[in-house]
């Protein structure tokens, strides 16, 4: 045989891109032995508790961010639809619209934008970087109109109990394990990680992604639909940026209008940590999920460190190129180059 | 095999396709047996893509009748012909690197329960099908971490598993190793004892006599005949590819022959440049003729320093000069007029002015590298009057001028400065009638001034009417040279086609 056959972890999680998340794991665990010497509370109840409330949004914005680049995309405007969703859910219950016919609305609105961006990339042919910054600053323009360019007041003032319970649900209730408390936030961010890694290592839609980003041209002659395809990744997308919107907004009971600034580089960043290419085709789901628990964990733990907040950007900026750059330098050792037709 | 006994699985009758100004088939007909393997013969540009694009639905006919397995079609899809077992294997393969080999196998057909993939049994029915032509490749091995020969595999199988029953095979035998070509042709033989058709189309003629039953060949767009491979010889096979009436006139000049101007020894880049070595003269054409991808392009490239090469010698004028970047060969009086002008030739989003002063900016800049817009416009004008560049002013975007001005501008922009040989690549190409005399008529002038011209081109006319010595490659080498007064279309294509044998010969 010529090479190795695929089994045990292989098949559970998907072939391409575990050697990278296993390499991560390994990094990350280093990262918190060393953080737990520096300041034992670090592995301190309470602090767990708390870290994994604060991973649960960069995983789910990197769910979306991931599918967009495995399909060999980007998508520039999760943010903005985060501030979008936030304000928007936000400012229809202050008027004391249910909680549910909220959320409703504004899933609707951000998937409309979703298909937009996939239209446009897919079908209209414009480069995705440029797609989508367009449709940033519309979703930012709308998050600034929609209350009439100021922050609202507290989702509770109108709603009451509903807005608590809506609360609750998104941000502040827990499961209690022991003395530990794993947020709603949390779980949350676990369910819909397990659903769309389903999709993307059991489905067809999944594997399509791959094929899409891996070699649009041979899809297109194999029959599959890659306008769909890349549709479908950027709905993905703009559902994760409106959930982790919802959430914002059942965090601090209000919508803000600059909710979700920077949010979609936090999104390629944690994908691409765990070994997820910005060149499409290759890279696991499980990537976001040590990508974003290193992110967290460094965050969290310089944070414990005493470090400021400036110093944790740069080290976060550092990490980033260095894994786009592991990234590069394997991939150009396996580039195959084909015969070139010419004269 | 018993090749006529097989029914008529593909009928092509009148067919006809046009291009925005070429008419690329012209009533052409075609026709294939179940059981056989037909090669499908022609020069680049002959039709033989296209033809085969049209009966795999990639391209709709204009005019025509085509039937498969005796039902008339109309409105072919790629999808369609994959459901009447059409499977074409291009010569580009069309794998996804990051899937699978069963992946890529089922991709577009993915097998499932529900909406979750059946993947165990992709992976089975890969082996299956592997198995069964005894090629020896993991399923679930990643497409591109193996060689190019093991993907041509791939495609192979990958058709197979839809069940084709005609196979297209578009230079199946580029990339494969004897021992591989070996194995591809068992292969192909299994699967026409199975009773499919396979339509194969090659330039290595010499390989035909393993395995091809009958002959269709095509020349410029039309049929010319279609025959039992056994029934002829390589030599008519050649005369019918290339033995059109060269009808048209071409402007040739006489000049005595000057002193040795160029010369290139033991030139070494890669596989399509291998052990290049020739002369170029005062007052001579030297043409180089061959197929598309014969290393010619390759070898300009390398010449003039766009390229790495990994040996070789260049001298001008008997002296050995240093070329590592392009650079280094302007300054030593080389130019070169590239392949495809809109992307190496030109920048179409920059004015004609900008274009003519790009390669020239040592001449007309002045103290602080300041450019002398006097001394600009001087040039543009003067290359205007030489080569009756046709722009309504120096202004306009070169993109906007006609195919046949644009070549001008990039000639323009080179012969701007002195130089002592200048290098076209497909000169003419896309360009219409009118125009291709003018380039001619330049090339001539050239010529009488002195300075060396290297020219090349696949279009065989051409080159046989503008050349005084051909040069022709095939596949990376030097396989032949010819004085103009030698040349004929079909001693060209002998040697074009001259490929190094990868067989010991067995039945």
């Amino acid at each position: 045989m010529e090479n190795k056959k695929n089994g045990g972890i292989r098949g559970l999680i998907g072939q391409r891109g575990v050697g990278q998340v296993l390499t991560v794991l390994v990094g990350l665990v280093v990262l918190c032995a060393v953080f737990s010497f520096i300041n034992p509370n670090f592995f301190g109840v309470r602090n767990v508790g708390n870290l994994l409330r604060q991973i649960a949004p960069y995983i789910i914005v990197g769910i979306g961010q991931g599918y967009v680049l495995i399909t060999g995309n980007i998508d520039l405007s999760i943010g903005s639809v985060l501030g979008m969703s936030c304000m928007m859910s936000a400012t229809l219950m202050c008027f004391g619209v249910n909680p549910l016919f909220a959320i409703a609305i504004t899933l609707a609105s951000s998937l409309v934008v979703g298909i937009l961006n996939g239209e446009l990339v897919a079908r209209c042919k414009l480069p995705p970087f440029i797609a989508t910054l367009g449709t940033m600053t519309i979703c930012r323009g709308l998050a600034q109109l929609v209350n009439n360019n100021r922050n609202t007041d507290s989702i509770e003032k109108q709603l009451g109990e509903a807005a608590k319970v809506f609360r609750v649900f998104f941000y502040q209730g827990f499961i209690r394990i022991g003395e530990l408390k794993i947020y709603n936030t949390f779980v949350i961010a676990i369910a819909v990680w397990l659903v769309f890694n389903f999709i993307l290592s059991k489905t067809r839609t999944g594997r399509h992604v791959y094929a899409v980003g891996s070699n649009r041209e041979a899809s297109h002659l194999s029959g599959v639909n890659v306008a769909r395809t890349i549709i479908k990744a950027y709905v993905i997308s703009a559902f994760c940026a409106c959930l982790v919107g919802l959430i914002q907004c059942a965090t601090t009971g209000t919508g803000t209008m600059d909710a979700g600034t920077s949010y979609e580089m936090y999104g390629v960043a944690v994908s691409v940590i765990g070994g997820i290419s910005t060149l499409g085709g290759t890279g696991i789901l499980a990537a976001v999920l040590v990508g974003s628990s290193v992110w967290a964990v460094l965050d969290n733990g310089l944070q414990l460190a005493g470090s400021p907040v400036a110093l944790r950007n740069i080290i976060i900026g550092v990490i980033v190129i260095a894994s786009v750059l592991i990234d590069v330098v394997r991939r150009s050792g396996k580039i195959r180059l084909f015969r070139r037709r010419a004269a | 095999m018993q090749a006529n006994e097989g029914r008529f699985i593909v009928e092509l009758d009148h067919v006809s396709k046009s291009f925005p100004g070429v008419k690329a088939l012209d009533d052409v007909r075609f026709r294939l047996r179940a059981g056989e393997v037909m090669a499908l013969l022609g020069e680049n540009g002959a039709g033989k893509s296209t033809l085969m694009k049209i009966l795999s639905g990639v391209y709709q006919k204009d005019g025509g009748e085509m039937k498969v397995f005796g039902q008339r079609v109309e409105g072919m899809t790629p999808k369609r012909a994959q459901e009447l077992g059409i499977a074409i294997i291009y010569q580009e393969l069309n794998m996804c690197q990051h899937l699978t080999v069963a992946e890529n196998m089922f991709l577009g057909r993915e097998k499932k329960r529900g909406i979750v993939l059946s993947q165990k049994e992709m992976n089975r029915r890969a082996e299956e099908i592997l198995k069964k032509l005894r090629i020896d490749i993991d399923p679930t091995a990643i497409v591109g971490d193996m060689q190019v020969s093991k993907q041509q595999m791939v495609e192979i199988a990958k058709a197979l598993s839809t069940n084709a029953r005609i196979l297209i095979m578009d230079e199946p035998t580029s990339a494969l190793t004897a021992k591989e070509i070996d194995e591809l042709f068992r292969i192909i033989r299994q699967l026409r004892e199975e009773g499919r058709g396979i339509i194969y189309i090659s330039h290595r003629l010499e390989e035909l006599q393993h395995i091809v039953d009958r002959v269709t060949i095509l020349r410029d767009g039309q049929f010319v005949t279609e025959m039992n491979y056994k029934d002829t010889t390589m030599s008519e096979i050649i005369s019918y590819m290339v033995g059109r009436e060269i009808k048209e006139k071409f402007p040739r000049v006489t000049c005595p022959k000057g002193k040795k101007i160029f010369e290139v020894r033991n030139l070494n880049a890669g596989r399509m440049v291998r052990n290049v070595s020739f002369s170029a003269y005062e007052g001579e054409i030297l043409g180089f003729a061959g197929l598309m991808g014969a290393g010619r392009t390759e070898t300009t490239r390398a010449i003039f320093g766009v390229d790495p090469r990994e040996s070789g010698q260049i001298f001008i004028d008997g002296k050995e000069i240093a070329i590592r970047r392009p650079i280094d060969a302007i300054k030593h009086g080389l130019s070169l007029v590239p392949e495809d002008r809109k992307r190496d030739g030109l920048c179409t989003k920059l004015s004609i002015r900008s274009n003519i002063e790009l390669p020239n900016l040592d001449i007309v800049t002045g103290a602080l590298t300041v450019v002398k817009n006097g001394l600009v416009g001087r040039m543009v004008e003067t290359a205007k009057k030489n080569f009756s560049i046709k722009m309504p002013n120096a202004d306009v975007d070169a993109g906007s001028l006609s195919g046949g001005n644009q070549q001008k501008v990039v000639v323009g922009k080179w012969l701007a400065r002195t130089s002592r040989v200048v290098i076209f690549d497909e000169p003419t190409r896309g360009i219409d009638v009118a125009a291709k005399v003018e380039i001619y008529h330049l090339m001539n002038r050239l010529k009488q001034d002195g300075i060396s011209v290297i020219f090349v081109s696949s279009e065989m006319p051409e080159v046989l009417g503008i050349a005084d010595r051909i040069i022709v490659m095939c596949d990376g080498r030097i396989t032949g040279e010819l004085d103009i007064k030698d040349a004929t279309q079909e001693k060209i294509l002998e040697m074009a086609t001259d490929f190094e044998s990868k067989f010991v010969a067995h039945a």
